[in-house]
């Protein structure tokens, strides 16, 4: 078995999906709280969206989940963000990640590529979690626009 | 953790029974909606050959079933057999794992090949699998797949 604790630096975690939906409804899912309290793990999301700004992914409590800056916005083809883990301890003193959407038509469907980059090293155990949990979270988005229910899975933190 | 050098890894979620999933991951009315018109022939048995065949009878993949236990876990050795570069790397070993949870199915897809840097996985499969996929997905979910092209 892997080490948990041990500090990688991964390649670019990038998961595919193909939504019935238009570009503009995927950004708006992505971008606003009314969809992601739906399938984000019931997370609220804060930002107007504009290069430069800060935003923050909120938890059902109140507490902050992730925040960091909007660093490229084109909407409604392309939205790159930093990703700052704050509410784990051991999360806040790394180099936070840089998460970007691609949001492209396709036929009556739209690609959605979601790339995450971390330019610095990290515990193997954060990116194992994050490729499971972006897999849930992106399943969830696909079942919500194309049947308007999203799906409730349920995953642990990392310890 | 196997030492397979070229792995690709897909999970998605699907609102389903591991029943419905083992089907349509492996009966031909389900596949040719959602798999670009492909079907698959073999009993699905450990040791039973298994074939993929593109709708004009052309023969896309072939090998044999190496575990069979469904509907949870199916593993096949596979082998490209008709784009020489890929035919050329030899087999490839593919398992789906198939897990209920509370509310869907989750489905694990780890596609991988002793080969550096294998063409078959990174060009091949990588830009296969998230496709057909995601219409497996819509399929299952809402009785109907995408309008999207296959490559």
């Amino acid at each position: 078995m892997s080490d948990p604790n041990e500090m990688i630096v991964p390649p670019d975690l990038v998961y595919v999906t193909f939504i019935r939906s238009t570009p503009q409804k995927v950004w708006d899912a992505l971008t606003q709280s009314e969809f992601t309290r739906q399938f984000f793990f019931g997370r609220t999301i804060e930002s107007d969206w504009k290069q430069g700004s800060a935003w923050r992914l909120v938890m059902e409590d109140g507490r902050t989940d992730v925040e960091g800056e909007v660093l490229e916005s084109d909407p409604p083809r392309h939205l790159q963000v930093s990703w700052k883990v704050a509410w784990i301890e051991e999360a806040r003193a790394l180099t936070p990640a840089i998460v970007t959407y691609d949001i492209e038509q396709t036929g009556d469907a739209v690609k959605l590529t979601l790339t995450q980059h971390n330019p610095g090293p990290v515990p193997r155990k954060f990116i194992d979690a994050g490729k499971q949990g972006w897999a849930a979270i992106l399943s969830s988005l696909k079942s919500l626009l194309e049947t308007g229910q999203p799906l409730v899975i349920r995953m642990k933190a990392p310890e | 953790m196997s030492t397979a050098q070229t792995r690709f890894v897909y999970v998605t979620y699907i609102r389903t029974t591991p029943e419905k999933l083992w089907a349509a991951l492996t009966q031909p009315e389900f596949t040719k909606q959602y798999w670009f018109g492909v079907t698959m022939k073999s009993d699905w048995k450990a040791g039973a050959d298994w074939t993929m065949f593109h709708e004009d009878g052309r023969v896309f993949d072939a090998g044999s079933i190496v575990e069979a236990d469904a509907p949870r876990r199916l593993v096949i050795k596979w082998r490209n057999e008709w784009k020489p570069e890929f035919k050329a790397e030899g087999y490839s070993r593919c398992t789906m794992e198939i897990e209920q949870t509370p509310d869907s199915v989750k489905l694990s897809v780890i596609h991988e090949m002793d080969v550096a840097n294998s063409a078959f996985i990174n060009e091949g499969v990588s830009n296969g699998w998230p496709k057909i996929l995601s219409n497996l997905k819509s399929l299952l979910e809402t009785g109907s797949v995408l309008a999207i092209e296959k490559s």
